[in-house]
């Protein structure tokens, strides 16, 4: 390795992914023996510059929280690689991994589940700092800063979870993720346990943040419209493949692959003037759901359900390529 | 389905096994060689030094317990060190007696048990204070002061019943049976205690599930809801207790053997670790491990039987 | 920026409780039921009276005192005396500190193994398990009982050495029991986030584990402890206890088991103390886990109407007080009206919800978690659960009163009239029958049909629910299926009575958006085929616009808006739907990343918490003082349909043009 200079070495930092993901395969089974069984992830690839927010879409079962939890070092990774910040970090050591803990974060989908009952808040606030050596009174007083930055009083720290409701407790998660001023946060569903009106102050409170701190998110979420609210790039996925990929209005306004389109054109919007529009232009389509017949390991993952597909649909898998202002994988993109 | 059963019996196989072998060196370590225990008293060191190494006390280990095995698997369990009869005929005079006793301690825990834990269930208010009161109180009581207070009132004070002893059933149904009310009785109170605590508990959650509103939202008679639909969902744990009740009831019949003086297993097992006669408590210990293999077998697949995920799958 | 104070308002306002993380304090609210309190004073009145034994018995416990052998309660001898002529109880509370703390020991050492072994087990995945599991499995093969006469075989009648040995034959149980909560206690997502907090596998045990099987441990210790406590006093009874002439427990009851015929007395006293101790370990048991499941008492029909009547006389407010919205001309097939549905404790869910909803339209009842739409969805149909009845109120069906009919009137309704769909579809059906036979048994009961032809029925309805293959879905069991295949079922199965009037409580909230899109179509073209009506809850305005044709948004167990869906969502005439539009991300207009939404601020009051004012008040960009006062429903500014705000007139009427109007007003609020 050739010595750079300083001034060198932070440009490149700066033009450096946060995260590289490469041809990522996961399959489920036992540890212990040759994972076998079908793919959840089955060859993703995908890069979060700093600062910027991925959003993750798909249907329930596509393997969304599966590639979050890769990254973040609870799953094993069958094949294919994850760089942060450059540096390799799928099979890494716990002990290595603890380095990691500071910068790489995560919000999880169920705020009920996602803090410990029995800690307090400061408690479960503190512990990442006091894994990374910081002092337990300091640690005590950046949570008491962290709550305030997400609009919570400074005295929740000596409360318990159960004290608070479930908007509530997704911001102390969101300052959970965030105390140890993290580059990236996998936030894995963070407001689809959430009613419409606390949905809304979470997901202004995500946006909020990311602009003051310069964060980057991989935003999961089963919702377009969700993710549309927060994210500048999407990949759609399924069943473990990725189908789109392009800019969040590319994606949205003018989608290439029929299951993005089938996503978009099913999530009815509260216009029943517009809605009316849609459900006869998604009727006409007649994308089938119900079958949820077996894939051909060879085609397209999405052929059974295609309205457009034909026999090279279900004999050729289609790879990503660009199609409009998106990268998809279709045949007839 | 078949490679399971076949998996199962493999791994009841090496059940016995590890059973036979760990309790093969335990009883070695029971104070005393057979030729102390068998010459007595009198033997001088020689002469207990020479039957032992004639019946190969001072071989190997191993050897020792290859020998045993080869024995045990044409069924010879070698012979008492104290009577000098053979181990294996006299398990299979006692194995029935204790096997029965079981068995319809049993039958009895389950029938009782689920009468009373479904009526709670379903009653709640004073009847489910009633049963839960009787199955507090039905865990506590031991069996062998249980069993004796029955010998009182139903032998001593109203002699309706044998206060012991055992009568084989070929020589006597009627007798036979008599002879079994109490001992069975006395098994079956703690028995049922467990048993309708198991069911009322899994009626409660089986009556609270959600496809019980499908079925009375399409009219299904509140009779066959709880009868037939939730005593169907609620069955998978209630069969599971009622099998650890087996198991349960099998090892406690030795105890009860005692008062009720039956010659069953029990009895035997107890003059044998009294005496460090090893042979005869290897016999026992080997056999009844045997048997609960067998039964939770069983229980494995009536599991399956009941269970359409594991059934289907 | 508003949004990051909402909720330090909400916490400020609610009342500060000073509750410290304290696993103790539980605990011991736990113990002071009257099973815990009566099983501690139980044990520790043996313990101290043991130790203390020298200082208030005048006997010793192997004197043998020379009174009367075998004599019964007396003054000098307050439990009599035994064989030998000792006093009984002298030795009963000289043996008891032995037991208990034998007993205890060999409790201590089933958890010390069991402990560390689930824990290890549960974070290292199913291949430890597995091996462990099958370990332990070996280890139950043998009867306890026989386990112990063989070591007593070897080691004699050493009392401590054989309980701890007998705790390590029963840690294999205990293992079981305390792993299956210990992995579900490690598969918590704050299990997860302590790994991405950097914390190592032991150190998360340690620190999220452990702590949340306290209780499970401390049960398992008084179930150990009993049954060490009966072991122990078999074993004595059958004569491997301490060596004579040392009291012992089962010692004694074998000794009095040998005077059955003479002094039947002695059996008593040794045998009601064993008892009342291993009940006592049982009740601390019961104690720490927790009150009870109660068995829920069935309420015949008379016991309901007597409470009804009850509460409705209670109830100050007029029935049917407020108007009912008549979104159309024809006569509602269903009215509600003024319906209050209540707990047995009194708290009040639902309150003074009327609506109508004509043959044929499908209603929506929308609004957040918690408002009560559920509740009011099962009072449709008589089904509300055990606890909750509706306390006042009309329900009118076809010219009957749904909350007035008796069981049996109720069960000629269900199904035939009124149908019922759930949410989760899973869940909705047994899954212990196939569903063939569900479907089947439906048809049969509600068609009066005999089975064969029930049979051509199902099959006909599942093809109606655009099911392809329903030869084999009948065939299959509710595992087998999909979650959208199951919700076809599900409707198939409400369908089977030829219903008028289908119930549906969030029936596409469990299901992905393409799958709830197909549902949706489902719905509305078999609701047109069959010329029914329906009544449709769900939380998604966006299903209420797509199905829909008349909405009641509800809030806090309120209606606070009803009305036609195109008039209420597009120009909304409260300020609750009106936050929920501008909340709702679906909501056509204007996109991109850079969007806010409008949130509001707090959350849904929780009924207790009700106020006595406008109960959006508390989170109401308009509130005023005016609004302290209770809110009645009044005809929307413009539009059919009711409106639950005061300031309704004033805030909401504009010209009506429609989208930019809704457009603008969104605007207005974002910014
Ligand atoms: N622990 C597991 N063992 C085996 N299979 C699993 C496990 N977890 C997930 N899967 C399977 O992996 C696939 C992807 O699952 P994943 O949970 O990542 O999807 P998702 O898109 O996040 O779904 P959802 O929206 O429901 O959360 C699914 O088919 C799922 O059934
Ligand atoms: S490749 Fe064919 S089947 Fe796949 S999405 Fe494109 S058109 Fe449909
Ligand atoms: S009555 Fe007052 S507080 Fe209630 S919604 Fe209307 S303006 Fe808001
Ligand atoms: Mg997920």
């Amino acid at each position: 390795m050739t010595l750079l200079s300083p001034q060198s070495l932070a440009a490149d930092a700066a033009a450096q992914p946060v995260l590289e993901v490469e041809n990522l395969v996961i399959r489920y089974g036992r540890p212990t023996r040759r994972p076998t069984g079908p793919a959840a992830v089955d060859g993703v690839s995908f890069t979060i510059r700093p600062g910027e927010t991925l959003g993750l879409v798909g249907e329930s079962g596509s393997g969304k929280t599966t590639i979050g939890k890769a990254i973040l070092g609870l799953q094993a990774v069958t094949s294919g690689s994850i760089r942060f910040e450059g540096q390799q970090i799928d099979g890494l050591k716990p002990k290595a991994r603890r380095v990691l803990a500071t910068k790489l974060r995560a919000v999880f989908q169920d705020p009920y589940s996602s803090l410990n009952p029995r800690l307090s808040i400061g408690d479960s606030l503190a512990e990442p700092l006091l894994v990374s050596g910081v002092r337990r009174e300091e640690a005590l007083l950046r949570a008491e800063d962290m709550l305030e930055q997400v609009g919570l009083p400074r005295d929740a720290v000596t409360r318990l979870p159960r004290q608070f409701s479930g908007g509530q407790r997704q911001r102390i998660a969101v300052a959970r993720a965030l105390i140890t001023r993290p580059s990236l946060v996998v936030c894995d569903e963070p407001v689809s346990a959430l009613d419409l009106s606390t949905q809304a102050q979470v997901l202004n409170l995500l946006a909020d943040l990311r602009d003051e701190l310069g964060l980057s998110y991989l935003f999961i979420a089963h919702d377009m419209a969700v993710v549309r609210m927060l994210a500048q790039r999407v990949i759609v996925l399924y069943r473990g493949q990725v189908m789109e990929e392009g800019s969040t209005a590319a994606v949205m306004d003018d989608a290439r692959h029929p299951f993005t389109q089938a996503l978009l054109a099913a999530s009815p919007v509260p216009d029943p003037i517009a809605q009316a529009e849609r459900r006869r232009l998604r009727e006409s389509r007649l994308v089938d759901g119900a079958s949820a017949s077996s894939i051909s390991a060879t085609g397209c993952p999405f052929a059974a359900r295609c309205p457009m597909a034909t026999e090279l649909c279900r004999t050729e898998r289609p790879a990503l390529r660009p199609a409009a202002a998106s990268l998809a994988a279709c045949h007839y993109a | 389905m078949a490679g399971f059963i076949t998996k199962r019996i493999l791994f009841g196989i090496l059940t016995i096994f590890v059973v036979s072998v760990v309790a093969f060196l335990l009883v070695r370590l029971m104070p005393g060689s057979p030729g102390a225990i068998v010459l007595g008293l009198g033997a001088t060191d020689d002469e207990i030094l020479a039957y032992d190494t004639s019946i190969g006390w001072h071989d190997p280990l191993a050897v020792q317990y290859l020998t045993w095995l080869g024995e045990a698997l044409r069924g010879n369990f070698g012979v008492s060190l104290l009577d000098g009869r053979q181990v294996n005929a006299d398990i299979a005079a006692r194995l029935p007696v204790t096997f029965s006793l079981a068995l319809a301690g049993t039958v009895m825990s389950a029938v009782v048990g689920v009468l009373l834990g479904v009526i709670a269930a379903v009653r709640g208010g004073v009847v489910d204070r009633i049963v839960n009161a009787f199955s507090a109180l039905g865990a506590a009581i031991p069996g062998f002061w249980i069993g004796i207070v029955f010998v009182f009132v139903f032998s001593v004070q109203t002699g309706l019943l044998p206060a012991t002893g055992y009568v084989p059933f070929a020589q006597d149904p009627a007798l036979w049976l008599q002879s079994l009310i109490l001992p069975v009785a006395t098994l079956a109170l703690g028995g049922a205690a467990f048993v309708a605590r198991q069911t009322r508990a899994s009626m409660i959650d089986a009556l609270a599930q959600d496809h019980m509103r499908t079925l009375r939202a399409t009219a299904m008679p509140e009779w066959r809801i709880r009868y037939v639909h939730a005593l169907r969902y609620a069955s998978l744990p209630i069969v599971a207790g009622v099998g650890l009740q087996f198991i349960a009831l099998f090892g406690g019949s030795v105890i009860i053997e005692q008062i009720f003086a039956m010659p069953g297993l029990g009895q035997s097992i107890q003059g044998a670790a009294a005496s460090n006669d090893a042979p005869l408590v290897l016999g026992i210990v080997v056999t009844t491990t045997v048997v609960v293999v067998i039964v939770n077998l069983l229980l494995e697949l009536s599991n399956r039987f009941l269970d359409p995920k594991l059934r289907t799958s | 920026m508003t949004t990051r104070n909402d909720s330090t308002v909400a916490i400020a306002t609610a009342p500060p409780r000073t509750v410290r993380p304290s696993r103790l304090r539980a605990i011991r609210r736990s113990l002071s039921t009257p099973g815990g309190i009566f099983g501690i004073s139980w044990l520790l009145l043996i313990v101290v009276a043991s130790f203390t034994a020298p200082l208030w018995s005048p006997y010793g416990p192997n004197e043998q005192t020379g009174s009367v052998a075998l004599a019964g309660p007396s003054a000098a001898h307050w439990l009599g005396t035994d064989d030998l002529g000792r006093d009984v109880l002298t030795r009963i509370f000289t043996a008891g500190a032995d037991a208990i703390a034998t007993s205890a020991l060999g409790a201590a050492v089933a958890l010390a193994v069991a402990i560390p072994l689930a824990l290890w087990a549960a974070s290292r995945g199913r291949g430890t398990e597995t091996v462990i599991n099958r370990v332990t499995e070996i280890a139950m093969s043998i009867p306890v009982i026989i386990i112990m006469l063989t070591v007593v075989g070897i080691v004699g009648t050493n009392l401590p050495l054989i309980m701890v040995i007998l705790g390590l034959v029963i840690s294999t149980g205990m293992y079981r029991v305390l792993l299956g909560q210990a992995k579900s206690l490690q598969s918590q997502l704050y299990v997860d986030a302590a790994f991405v907090d950097g914390l190592t596998a032991p150190r998360v045990s340690g620190r999220h584990v452990l702590p949340g099987l306290t209780t499970t441990i401390m049960v398992q210790f008084a179930l150990v402890f009993s049954i060490g406590l009966m072991i122990q006093t078999g074993l004595a009874f059958i004569g491997f206890g301490p060596p004579v002439p040392a009291p012992s427990w089962g010692g004694m009851i074998q000794n009095a088991s040998t005077h059955i015929y003479d002094a039947p007395w002695l059996m008593v006293p040794t045998g009601v103390v064993l008892i009342l101790t291993v009940f006592a370990a049982n009740s601390i048991g019961d104690a720490l886990s927790g009150p009870r499941e109660k068995a829920p008492v069935r309420s015949n029909t008379r016991s309901l109407r007597a409470r009804r009547a009850a509460a409705s006389a209670g109830n100050t407010e007029p029935t049917g007080s407020s108007p009912v919205a008549a979104p159309s001309a024809t006569e509602p097939a269903l009215s509600v009206q003024g319906l209050h549905v209540g707990l047995d404790d009194g708290t009040t869910l639902v309150s003074d919800v009327s609506f109508a909803v004509s043959a044929g339209r499908v209603l929506g009842l929308v609004g957040e978690s918690g408002c009560g739409k559920t509740l009011t969805s099962l009072s449709l149909i008589g089904l509300l659960p055990t606890s909750v009845a509706t306390t006042a109120g009309s329900i009118l069906w076809n010219g009957r009163d749904i909350a007035a009919l008796s069981e049996q009137e109720l069960f000629r309704v269900r199904g035939r009239e009124i149908a019922f769909i759930a949410q989760e579809p899973m869940r909705a059906l047994d899954p212990m029958f196939s569903i063939g036979s569900q479907l089947t048994g439906a048809v049969q009961r509600l068609r009066s049909v005999p089975k064969r032809e029930a049979g051509a029925i199902a099959t006909a309805l599942l093809e109606q629910v655009g099911i392809v293959d329903a030869a084999r879905v009948l065939t299959s069991y509710p595992h087998e299926i999909s979650g959208g295949m199951a919700q076809r079922v599900a409707i198939a199965i409400a369908l089977a009575g030829r219903p008028r009037l289908l119930i549906a409580d969030e029936p596409t909230t469990s299901l992905d958006v393409t799958v709830q899109a197909e549902i949706l179509s489902l719905l509305r073209q078999i609701i047109a085929e069959e010329g029914m009506t329906m009544v449709m809850v769900t939380h998604d305005l966006g299903v209420v616009a797509d199905i829909c044709d008349d909405v009641a948004v509800m809030y806090a167990g309120q209606i606070v808006e009803t009305g036609a869906v195109r008039s209420v969502l597009l120009e909304p005439a409260h300020p609750y739907t009106k936050a929920l539009l501008g909340a709702d991300p679906h909501a056509t207009g204007a996109g991109g990343p850079k969007r806010r939404l409008v949130s509001i601020p707090g959350q849904v009051p929780a009924p207790r918490d009700w106020p006595s004012s406008c109960r959006f008040a508390q989170r109401c960009d308009f509130a005023t003082a005016a609004c302290s006062g209770s809110v009645p429903l009044t005809p929307r500014p413009s539009g059919a349909g009711l409106s639950r705000c005061i300031r309704a007139e004033e805030l909401f009427a504009r010209p009506t043009s429609s989208l930019p109007a809704h457009a603008a007003a969104l605007k207005e609020q974002v910014d």
